[in-house]
């Protein structure tokens, strides 16, 4: 493989990496718990400006082109653990607002609004993040450290971020099989029921959003120390809309489905239009052709396919063979009081249908 | 069958037990109509009590009330000796009072043994503390749940449905779902509202046998209906509502022969 051609993979490899934080993240919010996080780019984004500043060291480095709060310089992996914490942080007052009480349309277009202040505040006030310029120079972890070259740092950096999704993977999968991921669904499904039968609603939703959240500030942050720059264009609401789209596309609610959604709508679909001729589409085109491939996948899925190409999985329990011989002889459990010659007060088949 | 003579015994219509749930003086506005003007009663613990009323009567407003989902502009709602006013809805689940819906709600992605299992309030296993154990915190909870799940699905002839989507299911088995989900609680008392709406014949008498043995298990219920046969069937005592008011209570013979009763409802 050519050296061009190995930088091209290591950096799709963790820009896959990444997307797929990413679909976990807003999976666990959209598609376990039903919470519409328009603002998601935002928690990406808050990850990634956190991880910059702590690593930048102090904004007057590099002749001080640039400005921004916070400048030091913290050793790995703290910066990739503080940018989910902050992330986590700032769930909580945004979900506070946007999660308590307000239906789903106005939960969309709440976190809508919150997306798009955030981008302007942080292009506007200069000193923050240096505006709409963005930080940049932002150093790779570790690197002088390790002595390799930029190719083998590369590489490095796909398994560090293998790494991370491994680890993420394993609480994401804690939280989803288990009655907590049950709840969830069922408050996605209906929430009145489910506050009905004692779930905390509230509770249940500002877990799966902080939780969320966190996974969606340390892809932002692995993302930021890979590439090295953020800025405001980076994190425009609509990009959101990609990981969604990713979501829909994979399988709502299936975390490997949603994997396929990463790998598909942000990586083969969007690099795919980088190979259509410039005789065809001039170059300027190709990116307003990106974003009506997404938007036409998101169509098609949801009109023909909503259910994703890898369906939420359905979970089945182990039975006791006891339980199926009572059923098939139409019995009662024999611990019911009425003992075990019981046998249901009209007998309804299974198989009834409306009538 | 000796379900119905345990339902047919006077003990507790006598009035010297303590009432398991008390309503009193309720009120509830919506803008500028009065939904509930004016409704108290009270259900005796271990029995079915009915609550009758014409459309509009406030009849699915004081059950939205009682299970919290509502809250009143006066009046009290006392459970099991506590003031539960003010109380949201899980937290009156956790007391062991639980309600179903007119509309079906089940959860229509999980499977229906997953229905069930969702049920059961206070899990240890929805708790966030499952980020750090993982399934040592719930394996064992999980196969007791399980236990009660598939003895409700045998007693409801819904076994073979287990591993349906609810969201399948004809709306008599979405009723099943329902009752079936309210007991994953072990609940004190239930709110049915109008548990036989849309439900065929031969599965409204089923889900009527269904309930007079939660009754004589001593299961509390409450149930809004409009089938009047039915409430008389089932029902140890009714409240009749109109306007936004209780205006009579008692067995459905004595309410015969309350003039009000017939002017507001039985004849209207």
């Amino acid at each position: 493989m050519s050296h061009a051609f190995q930088f091209y993979a290591t950096t799709l490899l963790v820009y896959l990496g990444v997307d797929v934080l990413s679909v976990w993240s807003l999976n666990l919010q959209y598609g376990m718990t039903g919470i519409y996080n328009f603002a998601w780019i935002l928690f990406q984004s808050i990850g990634a400006y956190t991880a910059a500043v702590l690593t930048l060291g102090p904004s007057t480095a590099n002749t001080g082109f640039q400005h921004f709060i916070l400048g030091t310089s913290i050793p790995f992996p703290l910066p990739l653990l503080i940018a989910g914490a902050v992330a986590g942080v700032f769930s909580i007052p945004i979900g506070f607002v946007a999660l308590r009480r307000l239906r789903a349309d106005y939960e969309a277009t709440v976190m809508l609004v919150i997306s798009v202040v955030a981008t302007l505040i942080v292009s506007n006030v200069q000193g923050m993040f240096n505006g709409t310029a963005g930080l940049s120079l932002i150093p790779e972890p570790l690197y002088t450290f390790l002595h390799v070259s930029t190719l083998s740092y590369s590489w490095l950096y796909v398994l560090f971020t293998a790494v991370v999704c491994g680890i993420v993977y394993i609480f994401v999968h804690r939280v989803t099989s288990s009655p907590l991921g049950r709840a969830m669904r069922a408050v996605r499904d209906n929430e009145a029921a489910a506050e009905s039968l004692g779930k905390h609603v509230t509770s249940v939703r500002m877990f799966a959003f902080i939780f969320g959240n966190v996974i969606a500030g340390m892809s932002g942050a692995l993302l930021v120390q890979f590439i090295g720059a953020w800025s405001p264009g980076a994190w425009f609401f609509v990009e959101t809309l990609i990981i969604l789209t990713a979501i829909i596309v994979g399988g709502t609610g299936n975390n490997g489905g949603v994997i396929l959604g990463a790998l598909l709508v942000p990586i083969v679909f969007n690099e795919a239009t980088r190979y259509i001729p410039t005789s065809f589409a001039p170059a300027a085109i190709v990116d307003s052709v990106q974003w009506c491939v997404i938007g036409g996948l998101a169509l098609a899925f949801l009109w023909f396919r909503p259910q994703g190409i890898l369906p939420e999985r359905r979970r089945r329990f182990p039975v006791p063979p006891e339980y199926a011989a009572m059923a098939a002889a139409g019995r009662y459990p024999p611990h019911d009081e009425r003992g075990a010659t019981g046998t249901p007060p009209v007998a309804v088949l299974a198989s009834e249908t409306e009538s | 069958m000796t379900v119905s003579t345990l339902h047919d015994a006077p003990a507790a219509t006598t009035g010297a037990v303590v009432p398991l749930l008390s309503v009193r003086n309720l009120r509830r506005e919506f803008g500028g109509v009065v939904a509930v003007d004016d409704a108290s009663f009270d259900v005796l613990p271990g029995t079915i009590t009915s609550l009758i009323g014409p459309n509009g009567a406030g009849k699915s407003t004081a059950v939205g009330i009682i299970g919290g989902g509502i809250r009143p502009t006066k009046g009290t709602v006392q459970f099991a000796g506590e003031d539960l006013t003010g109380l949201p809805p899980y937290a009156r689940a956790e007391r062991g009072l639980i309600r179903t819906f007119q509309l079906s709600s089940q959860f229509s992605k999980l499977t229906v043994l997953e229905n069930l299992l969702a049920a059961a309030p206070h899990q240890r296993g929805e708790q966030f503390r499952v980020l750090v154990f993982g399934k040592r915190l719930w394996r064992e909870e999980q196969d007791r749940l399980l236990e009660r799940a598939y003895e409700l699905l045998v007693r409801f002839s819904m076994f073979e449905m287990r591993d349906e989507y609810a969201g399948n299911l004809s709306g008599g088995q979405k009723r099943l779902v329902e009752i079936m989900r309210a007991l994953m609680a072990n609940p004190k008392m239930v709110l049915l509202d109008e548990p036989m709406a849309g439900v065929n014949p031969t599965l409204a008498r089923a889900i009527e046998g269904y309930l007079l043995d939660l009754a004589a298990e001593g299961v509390t219920l409450l149930l809004v209906e409009h089938e009047l046969d039915v409430v008389e069937r089932l029902s140890d005592n009714v409240v009749v509502m109109a306007q936004g008011r209780t205006i009579a209570t008692g067995s459905m013979t004595e309410l015969r022969e309350n003039e009000e009763v017939v002017r507001a409802y039985l004849e209207g």
